[in-house]
């Protein structure tokens, strides 16, 4: 076999075997898609908005699992977002060759891969341990915890891309540091630092673990956020564990919803970032 | 060295650089520095890469503040005081001292805003009297009939010459008595840059203009003096035409002729 | 000059032929001026044609020579040494192809005198010296430039006035002829002519050492009369 030969050979393996692995994955993941679609399409109605979680055998919906799992991930990411951008801005802006920047970087990216399972457990040794009771607002918590590392990750990633010499432009011009960083580097890494926020949110819309140590869940109605607070995860949870038709429908109804959810959040984070790159 | 002989017309100083040197960190780049640059001239840096005039050129509004490690000793004067020393207001300093860099470099905001942003910082001005700066700052950079009707578009939408002059009117706005041009031309096509070079001759009625340059014809076009740089020191400093027409030095000669050092 | 190599070696060999083909006009330019010369002691008529016929190549290295200057800016926009050598070529050229001028104008003026049957020898007034002094500058304009020696083109410069000395005096014995024998008006008129244009000839050799300074140092000397004292 001549040298072209060979070469045209082993591309043509190689083209061949990336296309099975390809297959190989998507094969699963629009078999799941579809067995969400078809069990899930068949169990939506509006009954699964108006009512909650009903007593095996009854009517009912999730009304207060998606009501909680709303409330605190809205929540959690108005808790996380705040600090998770200030910390990006320090590391990229302020710490970038600190002992400081460096300790806090190392730190978020353990953060950052720490199961979800042991952050839940966290926030139950020192929150739910502490006041004795399962309620929405650790569950919060629990998943502003899971939120932050990726924020201040993507944050701080965003805000290196922005070129040197633009925020050189800007101190040329007189403007103060904190000026430039508000005025012209964050504005320019704003899409970026969005869709770090849409990723983090999507993360955290499907969580279990986190949230099992500490909102638990709830089978009524409750906007308290010092109770056991309803929401998704845990409910599908459950519901499918169970030997009940009606909840094993409805679980898939739960899954349906936060699968189309996501899958939302990343299509919208995927636009807002094209947008940013067609800008630039 | 030769010295600048005092010529028919009056030169006042604008900033006088005596005794400079500037480290990165521990290496010296710059190397006992002595200059003159005189007021509504333009001077031209020239040098091959890594000879300093850059580094010359961000000492005068301080830009090597941000990074650190990077310090300057001597004496560099602009409006009577010596900037180099410790306590100078930085941000007054960039008011008088206004720097064009080689990439155009649009904030992400409007074209209005990206002019406004420097303005707002030094001064406060109504809506009107701003709206009059723009247009005034604007039309000093050549570039109002084509954005006027655009304002409220973002200035990263305009072409690469157009951002450019964009930025020198960001810095005029500003009225500073000095503007830094640094490799202003370098990422523009040829009628992109002859428009910034009949812009420069346009603005050095009313600006002190300090331009680096790796072109030389560009130098010797826009410029009425001229320092040649090397290896971090200041080789030849005169007029223009004798710099490129009978160059006192063998060093510059075989940099402007092309000849292999 | 500049010995120092270019990093475009296609300008160091455009530069080398341009100065090379300047030597080469002058050398014929040389050669016009001593057939002249020799015509005009030899009363040998036929090289008066061989000269008008050479001058015509004179002219077209002249043209090709600033063709090749123009090239030059235009391609390298040159600067300093590069710049004046090209500047002072382009003038030094013009000067040579006059000069050329002058030499045909000579040849013709002696046909005319020995057409007429007169011998312009018998007048015996140094033409023939002015002319061996005119050629000896040019030959040393053109060695200045060659070598680039500022020193020896002032030399140059300050010779010429000796020439436009002598020039004057021949003048003044041509006037003299004329006034004592009315018939050799004709001939004395001539030789006047010709006189004239070997003064020319030594003005030229001047203006050419001009440009060699200008060249080497970058001074302009023309109407100054301090620099070459």
């Amino acid at each position: 076999m001549d040298l072209r030969t060979r070469r045209k050979t082993t591309n043509v393996i190689a083209l061949g075997l990336s296309l099975a692995a390809m297959a190989f994955g998507l094969f699963w993941l629009i078999w799941i898609l579809w067995m969400v679609f078809e069990q899930g399409i068949g169990a939506l109605s509006l009954d699964l908005l108006t009512l909650d979680t009903p007593a095996p055998g009854n009517a009912g919906g999730l009304r207060n699992a998606i009501f909680g799992s709303l409330v605190m991930v809205g929540l959690a990411m108005l808790i996380a977002t705040p600090v998770a951008i200030l910390a990006g801005i320090y590391l990229a802006e302020y710490g970038r060759r600190t002992v400081l920047g460096q300790v806090t970087r190392f730190v978020n990216d353990i953060l950052l891969s720490a199961p979800s399972i042991v952050i839940g457990l966290f926030i139950y040794a020192i929150y739910v341990a502490q006041v004795g009771k399962f309620s929405g607002m650790s569950g919060a918590l629990a998943l502003a915890l899971l939120v932050i590392p990726v924020v201040v990750r993507t944050t701080e990633d965003m805000l290196i891309l922005v070129p040197n010499a633009l925020r050189e432009a800007a101190f040329a011009l007189g403007a103060p540091k904190w000026k430039v960083i508000l005025m012209v580097t964050l504005r320019s890494a704003k899409t970026g630092v969005i869709t770090g926020i849409l990723l983090a949110l999507a993360r955290i819309s499907g969580e279990t673990a986190p949230l099992l140590f500490t909102a638990l869940s709830n089978q009524f109605w409750s906007a308290d956020l010092s109770e056991p607070m309803a929401n998704l995860p845990v409910t599908i949870f459950k519901f499918a564990m169970s030997p009940f038709a009606d909840w094993q429908e409805l679980a898939w109804a739960g899954v349906f919803i936060i699968t189309m959810g996501v899958l939302f959040l990343n299509i919208l984070a995927r636009v807002v970032f094209r947008q940013q790159s067609a800008n630039h | 060295m030769m010295p600048v002989e005092p010529v028919v017309q009056k030169l006042t100083s604008e900033i006088s650089i005596r005794n400079l040197n500037f480290y990165y960190g521990k290496a010296i780049a710059l190397k006992n520095i002595n200059l003159e640059i005189y007021k509504g001239k333009v001077t031209a840096f020239i040098g091959p890469s890594g000879c300093g005039k850059s580094t010359l050129l961000r000492t005068i509004n301080r830009m090597y503040d941000l990074y650190p490690g990077q310090h300057a000793d001597g004496e560099l004067i602009v409006a009577g005081k010596n900037i180099l020393e410790k306590g100078v207001d930085t941000i007054e300093l960039r008011a008088k001292v206004g720097m064009v860099f080689q990439k155009p470099t649009p904030f992400p905001m409007s074209i209005y805003e990206n002019i406004a942003f420097g303005v707002r910082m030094h001064e406060k001005l109504t809506r009107n009297e701003m709206d009059d700066r723009i247009e005034w700052a604007l039309t000093k950079a050549a570039l109002w009939n084509e954005v006027k009707d655009k304002l409220n578009k973002p200035g990263t939408g305009l072409s690469g010459g157009q951002q450019q002059r964009l930025c020198i009117a960001r810095g005029v706005a500003v009225k500073p008595q000095v503007l830094l041009l640094d490799e202003p031309t370098s990422a523009l096509d040829p009628i992109s840059t002859m428009r910034i070079e009949e812009l420069i001759h346009e603005l050095k009625r009313e600006f002190t203009i300090a331009i680096v340059t790796h072109n030389m014809q560009q130098a010797a076009r826009v410029s009425d003096y001229t320092a040649y740089m090397y290896l971090g020191e200041l080789v030849e400093f005169g007029k223009t035409d004798e710099l490129f027409i009978k160059p006192q030095d063998k060093r510059t000669e075989d940099y402007i002729t092309g000849r292999m050092g | 000059m500049n010995e120092t190599l270019h990093v475009s070696s296609q300008f160091d060999e455009d530069l080398a032929r341009l100065r090379t083909h300047v030597l080469q006009m002058g050398g014929v330019v040389e050669t016009q001026i001593s057939a002249a010369i020799e015509a005009y002691s030899s009363g040998e008529v036929a090289s008066v044609k061989t000269i008008v016929e050479t001058d015509r190549r004179i002219n077209q290295l002249e043209r090709s020579i600033d063709e090749d200057c123009a090239h030059i800016i235009a391609q390298r926009q040159p600067a300093a040494s590069d710049l004046r050598l090209v500047l002072g070529i382009s003038k030094i050229v013009t000067d040579l192809e006059r000069t050329g001028d002058e030499a045909k104008k000579i040849a013709k003026s002696v046909r005319r005198i020995y057409e007429a049957g007169h011998q312009p020898t018998q007048y015996g007034i140094g033409i023939r010296h002015l002319a061996e002094a005119v050629l000896a500058l040019v030959r040393r304009s053109l060695d200045a430039f060659a070598r680039q020696d500022a020193a020896q083109a002032i030399e140059v410069i300050r010779a010429d006035q000796d020439v436009d000395l002598e020039f004057k005096s021949i003048i003044r014995q041509l006037i003299t002829h004329m006034m004592e024998d009315p018939r050799t008006i004709t001939t004395s008129l001539e030789i006047m002519a010709i006189s004239r244009a070997i003064e020319r000839i030594g003005d030229h050799a001047k203006n050419i050492c001009e440009q060699v300074i200008y060249v080497v140092e970058g001074r302009d000397i023309r109407h100054d009369k301090e620099a070459i004292k």
